[in-house]
């Protein structure tokens, strides 16, 4: 929201809390603190520093151009170093068709920044020398001095509208059309429930609040305007909507003379950002910009050429084939629920968005409707989001203008219109409105607010703090009654009191305490500590922890086998890339793993803990299941996989697995994925990277499932550039969280253990696993027995070359709790396990 | 996949269904359909077959994807023990290990997740994770925005086919929140929860814009809270945070949440209040969103809004991170870059 602070000063000056705003920046801190963010600041006055008043004294053809003339002027001597001749006069070469002699004009000394090119590509006046002549600088016209898009001709200057005084020739140019202007833009955001401050007079009248002074508002606003009715121009007035239209007044005036604005007014208009048309829409404009209420007019003789017998209004909802031509020369085809203002014959615009161009009113309009409505936010909200209509007015009626101001603001432009371009009223004023209601009082008391301010004010206090910005207050005790002014339609509930009252009495007057609370300890997050524990373990394993976005794109979902449809499809996205809810972390870090082995990255591990969608799961509520995961993945080039490790990369997937699940307290098996058929679709779409003969699937030592590890199938692999040294796991976080545990000490003996390695030959197909298990079952009847420790660790595992045999070496570690252990004992437990081996597995000690 | 034009689509969803049922899955490229579509091409107006064109190649390749994906089960791969800890004839000093730790690295995001997180666990709030897919019920309802209010359009979200929505802000929790710790209060013990996790807002990715990034939020319910409760338990934490005394400034701002509403500015820590370019030369940096929770919200979670008040607020995780490394690009974050994460420890 524009505001200019000389109106601002205009309003305090005539009405308003008769103090007006000199020092601008006090006033901005003060609106920070009080009222809103200020998003900008533009010092208008700024812009003409140096521009003069001059008068010109003689007007010649130029010698040698057609279309130049040379002028003298006299600025009063205002201007410092400049030439001159023998009387003061200073030679300006003029092009603008309208320059004469006698015409007092806007003089550009050299030196000074022509005001339109500021913001683009500063021009910067100097003397030089036009087809012959020197030219001293410039006149300037009104588009050129940032006051209209006029560059008909140069500005003149008219005594009726700046009078005598300011009219003298060396006068700062400034000083006239209240151009000394500064203008604040204040954060839209922050006035979402104010209608009123969508208006310069709720914003002055906030800003008298905040200085803790009292405002008054203007007797036209408060009371309304004295305006009588004519009937030479009679029209029709209806509105089918009663619901989406609950106020809606017009009004027909004749004998208008359509003109340029004033200066000012113009001047103004473009300050805040507003194009000029004509006397009568900028008159419109001005009171929207004042009171927030957006105001229309017609062409009347327009409207009465597309309506039957009689000129008509009807503002209803859209029919099939409603096409409007709008003012900003887009002709569009309109659906219920719009709003639409019609004649009894075809629609004429958009209501409370925007006119059309076939009842604009233009330099040859004579006679006029003037409409003020109110229309529902939600309605115009929708219209607006539906076609891309983004104007002043959806701004301003989309916060919901208050029902109760239309005709006050309605009967103002027309007692202006009137008095300034001696129109009409040439109808009575069709008001069509429910029964307004009175709007609810408010009761409350004193402790209510100073409970929740951390306040210590008196009721009285606070009816002073309302009374300022024209609440009307009874208070009796701490109770207080509180009547809104009709502008306030945000006011429902004592806490929007509470709000009104701490922000003019100024929150940074309230001391800081903290609350108060017993010494009982938070409780801690067991799954935000469980990922903790996780990003410190495989971080310090050499890992680098990724975040990667919750949505991919459908390729990405396509190249590692998962089925879209099982994804959660977003509808709205602006970016290509965001279509599904990811179903699976991995394909996210794969993806990643290209661009880090191109920036020069030969060997990296990389991890990240989130969450993943799948439709087939929903919780009690009806909601996605967010399943909460951690994904890994260790890549290394050719040329380091060759020299640093032997073998599959699944193994360091692998090592890293086993090494975050020791951490966290679970012991896993691995179970070949080659017999693995997910049930579940979110399963088939988290096993779907994975190349099956090369991975396995996690399992507690109960068997609870934990997650998928392996290398990925030649298909991923290609699709995503992967080197072949690539391998992966994501697991399940519930199911670590829910088989975690932290403690697995073991007291430490007093005496020495014993090693002793044991190698074992197998058929080739005999896994791993069922070897080691063979041993460790021997190891533990034993342990029971004789009251060993021990743990077994493998040491090798090798096929030689041409047969069919599996050799795998493990080491016992021995250990007894009460006494030393002899070689004796430990060959005989060796030799058993041996013979137990061989029975059970038909192995063959080496 | 999306495809503008119908046809296309239609053709795509016939050959994927067959596609499962082909045991050579190259032969879907030489599809009848497929190849007819190729037939139409040089017969259809010129403004249309561009559009088409591009659908038809983006089908070709999303069936070659497909190809890609299944032509393993056809490459011969060999069985490895996935049971055995290395693998067969590995040469010890080549056997599976961890890299060094000093490579390893945590994102800063979640670093500083963390930090925060526990400087409000030490001052007596739970920790709550956040969703990341959620429904418009939590997202506007539960939170006092009536249904088709234009402030709704304030918070760009993204939403789903089926309905949901992708969270632009962590105070979905609010309402889960107000319930689950309602008993709380009837034991005379405030509601402190800090609730963090991913949200996001539908626009467009540029060096200052994410549409992913990280929010962390309080609540605070209790008999009598108030504003001044409310600014000193940020300014508290801001001060652990930052390790140091700071200024608080709040601005009314408005959140249909909260009843008042603010925003709230500390004063710069990195050049204190001198001015400096974390701080635009201004000495304040805008951080919080906050206010005292709306009683409408409250009722809805279910708290007696005529004995308890509360006030809640949240900042930006990642712009908290970007001010105190000095990153420059917020994209950086969720790139997946390894120079940019292994910066951090």
């Amino acid at each position: 929201m524009k505001v200019s602070i000389q109106t601002i000063n205009y309003i305090n000056q005539h009405y308003g809390c008769s103090k007006q705003i000199n020092n601008v920046d006090d006033i901005i801190k003060k609106i920070g603190s009080q009222l809103g963010e200020v998003e900008g600041v533009e010092d208008w006055g700024h812009y003409y520093e140096g521009i003069v008043v001059a008068r010109v004294v003689s007007c010649q053809k130029h010698p040698n151009a057609d279309k130049l003339h040379v002028c003298l002027i006299d600025d009063g001597g205002a201007t410092k170093d400049v030439a001159r001749d023998k009387d003061g006069y200073v030679e300006v070469v003029c092009g603008a068709p309208n320059v004469k002699e006698g015409m007092t004009v806007a003089w550009l000394p050299p030196g000074v920044t022509v005001p339109s090119t500021i913001s683009k590509d500063p021009f910067v006046l100097g003397s030089r020398e036009i087809r012959g002549v020197v030219s001293n600088g410039m006149l300037a016209s009104p588009a050129e001095l940032n006051i209209s898009n006029n560059h008909d001709g140069i500005l003149e200057i008219d005594e009726d509208e700046v009078g005598k005084e300011l009219k003298k020739p060396g006068t700062a140019f400034k000083k006239l059309y209240g151009l000394d202007d500064v203008v604040i833009d204040i954060e839209n955001k922050m006035f979402t429930h104010r209608p009123d401050c969508f208006g310069i007079l709720g914003v002055a009248r906030e800003l008298a609040g905040i200085q803790n002074l009292k405002f008054v508002s203007p007797k036209w606003y408060t009371k309304g305007e004295n305006v009588s009715t004519g009937n030479s121009l009679p029209i029709e007035v209806k509105v089918e909507d009663k619901s989406l239209v609950p106020r809606f007044i017009a009004v027909s005036m004749s004998d208008i003379q359509v003109m340029p604005s004033p200066i000012w007014l113009q001047s103004f208009l473009t300050r805040v950002g507003i194009k000029p048309i004509n006397n009568i829409v900028d008159l419109t404009n001005y009171y929207m910009q004042l009171t927030g209420q957006p105001l229309h007019a017609y062409d009347y003789d327009k409207v009465a050429k597309l309506s039957g017998s009689k000129p008509t209004l009807i503002a209803r909802q859209a029919t099939k084939g409603d096409k409007v031509a709008l003012l900003n020369g887009k002709t569009i085809e309109f659906e219920t629920p719009t709003i639409l203002i019609s004649t009894d014959k075809q629609a004429i615009g958009v209501g409370g968005i925007m006119g059309g161009s076939e009842t604009e009113v233009d330099e040859g309009t004579k006679n006029i409707i003037l409409e003020c409505g109110n229309f529902d936010m939600y309605n115009i909200r929708r219209t607006s989001m539906k076609y891309g209509l983004f104007t002043d007015a959806v701004t301003r009626f989309t916060k919901g203008q208050s029902i109760y101001q239309n005709d006050r603001v309605l009967k103002k432009i027309v007692a202006d219109i009137s008095v300034d371009y001696g129109g009409k009223v040439a109808s009575e004023i069709f008001d069509i409105r429910p029964e307004l209601p009175s709007q609810s009082k408010v009761k409350l008391n004193s402790d209510f607010v100073n409970k929740r301010l951390g306040s210590n004010l008196s009721s009285q206090d606070m009816k002073e703090l309302l009374e300022n910005v024209e609440f009307a207050v009874m208070n009796k005790g701490d109770d207080l009654i509180i009547d809104p002014p009709f502008w306030r339609t945000d006011i429902e509930i004592p806490e929007d009191v509470v709000e009104e009252i701490g922000r003019l009495y100024g929150y940074d007057r309230i001391k800081p305490v903290l609350p108060k609370r017993d010494t009982s300890p938070s409780m801690l997050d067991d799954m935000l500590e469980v990922k903790t524990a996780i990003r410190d373990i495989v971080s310090a394993s050499g890992a680098n922890e990724v975040l990667t976005y919750s949505f991919v794109h459908g390729d990405l979902l396509a190249k590692v086998g998962q089925d879209s449809e099982m994804a959660f499809k977003l509808s709205n996205a602006i970016s290509p890339d965001l279509q599904y809810y990811r179903l699976s972390l991995l394909p996210s870090l794969l993806d990643k793993i290209h661009g880090n082995t191109k920036a020069g990255h030969s060997e990296f591990a990389i991890f990240e803990i989130n969450k993943s969608f799948c439709k087939d799961l929903l919780d009690d509520e009806g909601l996605p299941v967010e399943e909460e995961r951690v994904a890994f993945v260790f890549t290394a080039d050719d040329k380091v996989a060759l020299e640093k490790y032997a073998g599959a990369p699944y193994y360091q997937a692998q090592r890293y697995l086993v090494h975050l699940l020791d951490g966290l307290g679970i012991s896993a098996v691995f179970e070949p994925a080659t017999k693995y058929t997910p049930k579940l679709n979110v399963s088939k779409a988290a096993f779907a990277p994975f190349e099956p003969k090369r991975a396995a699937i996690i399992k507690d030592s109960e068997g609870e499932f934990i997650g998928e590890l392996g290398e990925f199938s030649a298909g991923v692999k290609r699709n995503l550039k992967l080197p072949e040294f690539t391998a992966g796991f994501e697991l399940d976080i519930s199911q670590l969280l829910k088989l975690s545990n932290s403690n697995n000490y073991v007291p430490l003996s007093r005496f020495p253990s014993s090693e002793q390695d044991i190698s074992l030959q197998v058929d080739k197909n005999v896994s791993y696993e069922i070897v080691f298990n063979v041993v460790m079952e021997q190891l533990l009847i034993a342990s029971e027995e004789h009251g060993y420790r021990f743990k077994l660790t493998p040491v090798d595992i090798y096929c030689p070359e041409k047969t069919s045999n599996k050799n795998v070496t493990l080491r016992v570690k021995l250990t007894h709790n009460d006494r030393t252990l002899v070689t004796e004992e430990v060959n005989s437990l060796m030799n058993q396990i041996a013979e137990f081996s061989n029975k059970k597995i038909d192995a063959n000690r080496l | 996949m999306s495809y503008k034009n119908q046809r296309v689509a239609d053709v795509a969803d016939l050959l994927k269904e067959r596609l499962s049922s082909l045991d050579d899955k190259k032969q879907i490229l030489r599809a009848v359909e497929l190849k007819a579509l190729f037939a139409e091409l040089p017969n259809m107006p010129a403004d249309e077959r561009a559009s088409f064109g591009k659908d038809i190649n983006k089908l070709k390749q999303e069936l070659e994807n497909y190809i890609n994906v299944s032509a393993d089960s056809r490459v011969l791969v060999d069985q490895i023990d996935v049971t055995a800890p290395f693998d067969i004839n590995s040469p010890v000093q080549m056997r599976p290990r961890l890299l060094s730790a000093e490579h390893g690295s945590s994102h800063p995001l979640m670093s500083e997740l963390k930090k925060v997180v526990d400087i409000f666990g030490r001052m007596g709030f739970v920790h709550m994770d956040s969703r990341q897919i959620d429904d418009e019920y939590h997202m506007f309802d539960s939170l006092n925005f009536p249904s088709g209010h234009p402030a709704r359009d304030d918070y760009d979200t993204f939403l789903t086919t089926d309905g949901f929505v992708a969270p632009a802000h962590v105070s979905v929790m609010q309402n889960r929140l107000q319930k689950k710790y309602a008993v709380n209060l009837n034991e005379g013990k405030p509601i402190a929860v800090v609730y963090t996790g991913r949200t996001f807002r539908n626009e467009d990715v540029d060096a200052r814009h994410e549409h992913t990034f990280y929010q962390v939020e309080i609540s605070y319910i209790d008999k009598d809270i108030n504003t001044s409760n409310l600014v000193a338990t940020f300014k508290t934490f801001l001060e652990e945070y930052y390790q140091q005394d700071l200024d608080i400034r709040i601005q009314p701002f408005y959140f249909p949440f909260t009843e008042p509403s603010f925003e709230m500015a500390l004063s710069c820590p990195f050049c204190k209040k001198k001015g400096c370019h974390v701080c635009s030369q201004s000495g304040w940096i805008e951080l919080l969103g906050c206010g005292m929770i709306n009683p409408n919200v409250m009722k809805m979670g279910g708290i007696d809004t005529d004995n308890f008040t509360g006030f809640a607020g949240g900042l930006g995780l990642d712009r908290l991170v970007m001010m105190k490394y000095g990153i420059e690009d917020v994209r950086h974050f969720e790139s997946g870059k390894l120079d940019f994460l292994r910066q951090f420890s």
